[in-house]
């Protein structure tokens, strides 16, 4: 019997012949395989490197560092570079993902400034090198709310029901509930936890919208006034139109740090190195702040910068030592789980 | 739910597999086996590991994963609930059927009756979870199961109502015009998903369109807020959606023999009434398909809420997202996954009379005739006859 | 089919309603189009008009090979799709196979599972994979290290969820197919390889167009999956453009956006007429024999 025989035979022909020509061949020397923040590392820097080195940069992008964390941790050895926040930095150290990295090929180290030298996450900078900074802060509408804000309290307050956004980050709600509390913010326990959860109530039901992907889009709408959102987004609010002042919550706020690491199992170790210490170079990092205003951790790079951009009060916040998140391992889940419940409440209350 | 319409062709598969007939499913079998099989098992073990520090999953068997899906569900809610559910599918399925007695029609297993008496007990049975007893669920991912699956219903309703009359004119218009519309309908989902969202964002906030052109009417004093609320999320879920139900059932509809509808319209019958007793049964399987394609995917859908929803409601897509993102708990989410998979797998075999075919299957999705094996009593065979029951 | 007397109201109201509804399905598309021609680099409020996102298209060559890439996948999903699902519907409906209530589960599996867990799973089957495989290979002599994220892994991806919405649509049609056509096909001498090709297959042409259009359209706007089976090479636009929502999504999206549409606006119509002229011509040529 012939049947669809024949058809089935082109199938198989059609399927193999695409999977043959398709798998990607990469040459383990000559390239770098960087997997960023989307959108972080303005091409001009990867092509000046290229230029220089000749080594070809494959860059990779996420959205988050959890996906970060999940494809990485997924995939196996296939990235040379990653660029994780502090907390995950810390989370990869102790899971002893990271290679300690070579100060002797790294002599453009000393650029930094030394506020980002010390903190919690890697004392020494043994495993990470600080790309870019920022902080989590008030912006606010000063065309559309006239009285003074000054912290996570006066944000919260009735009257501006609906018309608050936040960043759509559980821990950060968490982290903010402690602050007005006056507790640490890295100590996730459950008594804390209970404590922070009938204000985390309350402000849930005042928020318009958790938008952590672009904050500014709404503030810029006008659907929402006031939020608490990453410095970036203010910085570009700031740079659109003045009247979107940033202010630092008065209870407490914290800084992040986005940093470059390579991976213990990487195979282009020095090509890693070299991108790194490229990147450290202060005429280089300068060009990443023009793109991004965010905060610069560089030093000698921060001389070079316009006085319109040191001005900008998203990207260089006059405050002292700030904290910043640590890892607490399986604490997350116990935070998903609460504001998950009170998420879900609130949704359910106003459910058509 | 994809029953296949039974009285309107003859059993198709009488032939039994041969080991070619194997062979030729092979490539499919094979693709199921390496891409769906394989990763599905992976999260099934996954979903009984614990997690380490990182998220990740570390071999140590346990329960806990899907102990905590099902947590604080006590044993008398969900018999309280089928009871319920049970009392008011009997009173729809009575009411239908004392209209029909009414009549002094017969209630007869046309291709009508059968599926829409299960839609109705899928739908009455749905209501009054939603109505009554959701509340009672304490359990937070029991409570965000259901509003997911309620959305999804909802969403899948209103593509329904939608969508029909717009596949009908693609199914009855002339080539020409079929292949335009076609096109028409599928071109806007070629513009990438967040650009169209964005869109949306900038028609339905406050000063958008929507709100501008409703105050130049005079319709209202004060701009409405849509964004950022459960509304916005089902006018995103429909749009998302619209053509996964328009396409089926156009399908199903061009195929539709116009001679039925002549016999029908000579048979006296009013345009409404050959609508709704002639072209809508015999485009069930389309309907059907076009369910399946809408609120399957929906129930999992997570970008709409967090876009235009602004993220305030929380489904099950935004709550498995979390666990492999910020909560950074996989076992927990691939628990998550698999009770989804188990759910959706036991509705499918509920609704398809069984998951092994024994009889004269007609389709892949065989439905057993009510009360007997075997094929349609005679008379029911053809479409001809069936126009006849179904006129009364 | 043609009109009829008794329907002209139902015609009717059923095509100002898809009017109505062509109006809801365009309304965003309008809003885009409109936006690409916005001054603000921020693209959320209007700022002014001009060109310069459309002259910037040429020149933007990471977006362009990122549309590039996402044609290429979405291609090659579509045809992938159509064949494993169509081949699958005809079989299964045809033959009574031992498990098909499993197999049919087995192919709503993809559409039911959620994103991310279909992603990473399939990740993590790629990944263990790509890397017995590498290591094979490496042990046979060839160093190089071949299996890698990429095109395939994408495509693979893409069709494993793509096909059941190509399979449905078929096996729905083909429900309520008159098995005669194919017994009077074979009856007229065809083999069932002939009759397949020839006569049922034409059959279900609107079946499988519409399953390869849904499929087209998952395909070009699938993030998450693409996100964990991709390499650096195969990024689609999805993930560039859901890169750029911190930075602000420029207009250029939307002029790319706005190309795309009127291109494929104006090969539908094209195709349409050059269609209809052959019809007349064929319809010509049988009058005049």
């Amino acid at each position: 019997m012939k049947l669809p025989g024949r058809v089935w035979v082109l199938v198989n022909v059609v399927i193999g012949l695409v999977l043959a020509a398709c798998p990607a061949i990469r040459a383990a020397d000559a390239e770098l395989n960087l997997f960023a923040w989307s959108e972080y590392i303005p091409q001009a820097v990867i092509d000046g490197f290229t230029k220089e080195t000749g080594i070809k940069v494959n860059y990779e992008a996420y959205s988050s560092n959890e996906e970060m964390l999940s494809k990485f941790l997924a995939a196996g050895a296939q990235y040379d570079l990653l660029q994780p926040s502090e907390y995950t930095v810390e989370a990869l150290i102790k899971q002893n993902k990271l290679l300690p990295l070579d100060h002797a090929r790294l002599p453009n180290l000393t650029n930094i400034a030394p506020e980002f030298k010390g903190l919690g996450h890697d004392p020494q900078l043994k495993y990470s090198v600080p790309y870019m900074a920022g902080t989590v802060g008030i912006v606010v509408n000063t065309e559309k709310i006239r009285e003074p804000i000054r912290g996570y309290k006066d944000v919260f307050q009735d009257k501006y029901a609906n018309r608050i956004v936040v960043v759509n980050d559980n821990r950060e709600l968490v982290s903010w509930a402690l602050h007005t509390l006056g507790r640490p913010i890295n100590d996730i326990t459950p008594e804390s936890l209970e404590m922070a959860r009938p204000i985390v109530t309350r402000w849930v039901s005042l928020i318009k919208l958790f938008d952590s992907d672009s904050p500014k889009t709404v503030l810029l709408n006008g659907d929402a006034d006031l939020g608490i959102v990453w410095s970036g987004e203010a910085a570009i609010l700031w740079n659109e139109d003045h009247k979107f002042h940033y202010i630092l919550p008065e209870e407490g706020a914290h800084m992040f740090v986005d940093n470059l690491v390579i991976p213990a199992n990487a195979r282009n170790k020095d090509a890693a190195h070299a991108f790194i210490n490229y990147i450290l170079r202060p005429e280089v990092s300068k060009l990443i702040s023009d793109e991004f205003p965010y905060t610069n951790p560089n030093a000698e790079a921060r001389k070079l910068l316009s006085r319109e951009q040191l001005e900008n009060p998203a990207s260089y916040p006059k405050a002292t030592k700030l904290e910043i998140f640590r890892d607490i391992g399986k604490q997350s889940a116990a935070i998903d789980r609460m504001v998950t419940d009170i998420r879900s409440a609130a949704g359910k209350a106003d459910k058509e | 739910m994809m029953s296949t319409v039974e009285s309107d062709n003859q059993p198709a598969a009488s032939h039994d597999a041969g080991w070619i007939q194997w062979l030729a499913l092979a490539p499919l079998l094979a693709w199921l086996g390496a891409f769906v099989v394989v990763p599905t098992g992976i999260m099934l073990v996954y979903s009984f590991c614990q997690r380490d520090e990182l998220g990740q999953v570390v071999y140590d068997f346990t329960f806990e994963n899907y102990v905590r899906v099902f947590e604080e569900l006590s044993w008398a809610t969900p018999l309280r609930s089928l009871a319920a559910g049970v009392v008011g599918a009997m009173i729809i399925a009575s009411l239908t059927a004392l209209w029909k007695y009414r009549t002094g029609r017969q209630l007869t297993p046309s291709a009508l009756a059968g599926p829409a008496r299960r839609g109705l007990l899928v739908a009455a049975v749905v209501a009054i979870h939603l109505e009554i007893l959701a509340p009672h669920f304490q359990g937070v991912y029991l409570r965000i199961l259901w509003r997911s699956a309620a959305y999804a219903a909802l969403t899948t309703l209103l593509c329904l109502i939608i969508g029909y009359p717009v596949a009908y004119v693609m199914g009855t218009a002339r080539r020409r015009w079929r292949n335009i519309l076609l096109a028409a309908v599928m071109i806007p989902f070629w513009t990438s998903f967040l650009v169209r969202t964005y869109a949306w964002i900038t028609i339905l906030r406050e000063q958008g369109l929507l709100n501008a052109t409703l105050t130049a009417m005079k319709l209202i004093d004060e701009p409405i807020s849509i964004l950022y609320t459960p509304l916005a999320v089902v006018i995103g879920l429909v749009y998302a959606y619209l053509p996964f139900m328009i396409l089926p059932i156009y399908a199903s509809l061009e195929r539709l023999d116009p001679g039925l509808i002549d016999a029908a319209l000579d048979l006296g019958a009013r345009p409404l009434r050959v609508f709704s007793s002639v072209i809508v049964p015999l485009t069930f399987p389309g309907i059907a398909a076009g369910v399946l394609l809408v609120f399957v995917p929906a129930v999992g859908m997570f970008a709409v809420t967090d876009l235009m929803g602004g993220a305030k409601v929380l489904l099950i897509g935004n709550v498995i997202q979390n666990q492999f993102g910020q909560a950074r708990d996989w076992p927990f989410g691939a628990a998550l996954g698999i009770v989804l998979l188990a759910m959706f797998a036991v509705v499918f075999a509920a609704a398809a009379g069984e998951l092994v075919s024994r009889d004269r299957g007609r389709g892949i999705w065989r439905r057993r005739w009510p009360g007997r094996r075997g094929s349609p009593p005679p008379g029911q065979e053809d479409g001809a006859s069936h126009l006849h029951v179904a006129l009364g | 089919m043609t009109r009829r007397p008794g329907f002209a109201t139902l015609d009717a109201v059923c095509r100002i309603w898809t009017g109505l509804v062509l109006c809801f399905l365009y309304l965003p598309v309008l809003a885009v189009m409109v936006f690409s021609f916005n001054k603000s680099r921020l693209n959320i409020t209007w700022q002014g008009f001009t060109l310069e996102w459309y002259r910037a298209l040429w020149h933007n060559t990471s977006l362009m090979t990122a549309v590039n890439n996402t044609l290429i996948v979405a291609s090659v999903t579509t045809v992938l799709s159509v064949i494993l699902g169509t081949l699958g519907a005809w079989l299964l409906h045809q033959y009574r196979y031992r498990f098909r209530g499993m197999i049919a589960t087995l192919v709503l599996v993809p559409v039911v599972m959620p994103e991310i867990i279909m992603g990473i799973s399939l990740l993590i089957f790629f990944a263990t994979v790509n890397d017995a495989g590498n290591r094979l290979l490496e042990w046979m002599g060839y160093a190089r290290r071949p299996l890698s994220l990429g095109f395939t892994t994408v495509i693979i991806a893409h069709v494993t969820f793509c096909f059941p919405f190509v399979l449905i649509p078929v096996q729905a049609r083909l429900a309520s197919t008159d098995p005669a056509l194919m017994e009077a096909a074979m009856d007229l001498g065809a083999t069932p390889a002939q009759a397949f090709w020839r006569v049922m297959l034409p059959n279900l042409l609107p079946a499988i167009v519409s399953g390869a259009l849904m499929a087209f359209t998952l395909s070009i706007d699938e993030l998450i999956i693409t996100y964990f089976t991709t390499g650096p090479n195969s990024a689609t636009l999805p993930l560039k453009i859901f890169g750029l929502a911190r930075k602000g999504i420029d207009p250029s999206i939307n002029a790319i956006s706005t190309v795309l549409i009127l291109l494929t606006a104006v090969l539908v119509i094209c195709g349409q007429f050059f269609w209809s002229l052959r019809q007349g011509n064929m319809e010509k040529e049988r009058a005049h024999t």
